[in-house]
């Protein structure tokens, strides 16, 4: 398996990533060891994926200003700005 | 025109026969790519082995693609659905514009997702299920952790080992809580099956040559902090993959009024006759959503709700699911060792202890009063993760058993995904 160059970049909480194209932000910030992606609202708990199919909404993040937006089905766009 | 819902081996092996039937088909999917689940791939850019199974994939999308009577409708969400004279609207999110979709006839092939029980730890990262496991490595190519426990049941949980572990994981223990012995309960559908026994014996052989052994009857009861206790043991990993077979998904079918009904172990599916029609007429099912088989079984299914298929293939593989259900049961022993500050809904971050004080102190006497008191299942995910668990765990403490009524409401939605009020005020862009 040859991996493709990580031709995109995005910001994630202001640091930047790359990506290949077609994967997902998850995808990508898990590929650089970057596991937690939000903490919850109540206990301020870390979370990450969970599914990783768009069920259980645990990877959700906040893409170009939109909340709740899950990363493990958007895949990464050029420039994405991505906050937890 | 035929609307297919779901581009796994189901909806593909339906838009692919209803295209040979001379019949126009529109197949939606909420995913960039064909195969659902189970043929998921890298995109083209990566060069890559494909596995010899993946041929009949390659062999259904280049149909689909090819074919002047299907078109392939990407990246867009149902997210409701109604009947009204004999029309069936779909209401579809592509791109964040709601349009319609109108068809006489609809094939629901929805697929299924990994079913999870809670345990102290599971909402920590590096806790997930097998299948994220495995669709990060086979859509993205990324390796979720360096080393990874994979536990819980079922024969899902061998190509996500042997996956993890050709790409590079180092898989430091794989737990099958079920007893091996218990294939007896499967020997007449292997028999009818004997490319499952093939199946198997590749997979045996396979985790063997990578130097991985299967511990039958036991699991993982926490992670905290990079180490899985399992039993009296305790293992460093970055990863637990932890799956008890699947829940298959019905939010279309409930919403389209479709009758569900419960299996002897709890899943709740929606009923079909022979050719696939659910009670709604003109509404066909198949796939995972019609009961857990794989992808032999919904293949077939789709073949025959698309109006052409082979009906033995189609018994021999249900003979063989239905063996599978009793060779990998998910015993109520996790009900009886759950500690109450275990979250049970991860989305509302509802503990076990909120559910009892409901129960205890506010007199809620079933699942849907529990909910609604804790707000348990009311989260964003609607209860897809935890609606199955909290129901048990309210009648757990009732000591009773979950009611059929209560399980089939559970399992249906008012929407089959959230949409945003954005999305809807932008009103319906387009109509085919
Ligand atoms: C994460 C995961 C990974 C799996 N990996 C494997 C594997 O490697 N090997 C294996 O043997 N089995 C695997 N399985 C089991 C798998 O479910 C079956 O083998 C097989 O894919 C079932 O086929 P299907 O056509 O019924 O559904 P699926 O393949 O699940 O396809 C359903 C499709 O419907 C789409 N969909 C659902 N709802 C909507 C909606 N409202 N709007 C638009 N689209 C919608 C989904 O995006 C999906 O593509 C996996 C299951 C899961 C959950
Ligand atoms: S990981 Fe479950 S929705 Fe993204």
């Amino acid at each position: 398996m040859i991996q493709p160059n990580k031709s995109l970049t995005f910001t994630f909480n202001g640091e930047s990533f790359g990506a290949i194209p077609g994967q997902t932000i998850a995808a990508a910030l898990l590929q650089a060891e970057r596991t937690t992606l939000r903490t919850t609202r109540f206990n301020d708990e870390p979370r990450s994926i969970f599914c990783g199919i768009g069920i259980c909404w645990d990877c959700v993040v906040t893409v170009n200003g939109v909340s709740n937006q899950r990363s493990c089905l958007i895949e990464v766009s050029d420039g994405m700005v991505v906050k937890s | 025109m035929i609307a297919i819902i779901g581009a796994g081996p189901a909806g593909l092996a339906a838009a692919v026969t209803a295209a040979k039937k001379g019949e126009k088909v529109i197949l939606i999917d909420s995913s960039t790519r064909l195969g659902g689940q189970y043929w998921r791939h890298l995109p083209s850019n990566w060069k890559q082995k494909r596995l010899p199974y993946f041929a009949e994939a390659q062999e259904l999308f280049d149909q689909v693609l090819s074919s002047p009577l299907i078109t392939w409708y990407s990246n867009a969400h149902v997210w409701q659905a109604e009947k009204k004279n004999e029309i069936f609207y779909l209401y579809v999110v592509k791109n964040g514009v709601e349009e319609v979709i109108t068809a006489q006839k609809v094939i629901l092939a929805t697929g299924a997702y990994d079913r999870s029980l809670p345990f102290p730890g599971w909402t920590g990262p590096g806790v997930m299920t097998p299948g994220a496991a495995q669709a990060m490595l086979k859509t993205h190519g990324v390796l979720v952790g360096k080393k990874i426990v994979i536990a819980g049941t079922g024969p899902f949980l061998l190509p996500v080992a042997t996956g993890l572990a050709s790409a590079g994981a180092e898989i430091v223990a794989l737990l099958e809580a079920n007893k091996q012995w218990r294939w007896v309960f499967n020997v007449h559908g292997l028999l009818l099956n004997p490319s499952k026994i093939r199946e198997g014996v590749y997979y045996l052989k396979k985790l063997r040559s990578l130097g991985i052994s299967i511990q039958y009857g036991s699991t993982v009861t926490s992670f905290e902090a990079g180490i899985a206790t399992i039993g009296k043991k305790e293992i460093a990993c970055d990863v637990v993959a932890v799956g008890w077979g699947f829940v298959p998904e019905l939010s279309l079918a409930g919403i389209l009024g479709a009758k569900l009904s419960v299996q002897k172990d709890g899943t709740v599916v929606v009923d079909v006759d022979r050719n696939q029609e659910t009670s709604i007429q003109g509404l066909f099912a198949a796939g995972e959503s019609t009961g857990i088989g794989g992808s032999v079984l919904a293949i077939a299914e789709g073949e025959i709700a698309a109006g052409k298929g082979n009906r033995v293939t189609r018994w021999r593989a249900q003979v063989f699911a239905k063996g599978l259900q009793r060779v990998y049961p998910v015993s109520s022993g996790w009900l009886s060792s759950l500690n109450s500050e275990v979250t049970l809904c991860r989305c509302e971050e509802v503990k076990v202890s909120d559910i009892q004080s409901a129960i205890d102190e506010l007199g809620a006497q079933d699942g849907r009063s529990a909910k609604l008191l804790t707000r348990a299942g009311m989260g964003l995910c609607q209860g897809r993760v935890c609606g199955r668990n909290v129901s048990e765990v309210v009648a757990c403490h009732l000591s009773r058993e979950v009611p059929d009524r209560e399980r089939i409401a559970s399992a249906s939605r008012p929407l089959a995904g959230p949409i945003s009020l954005g999305e809807l005020g932008d009103g319906l862009g387009k109509k085919f």
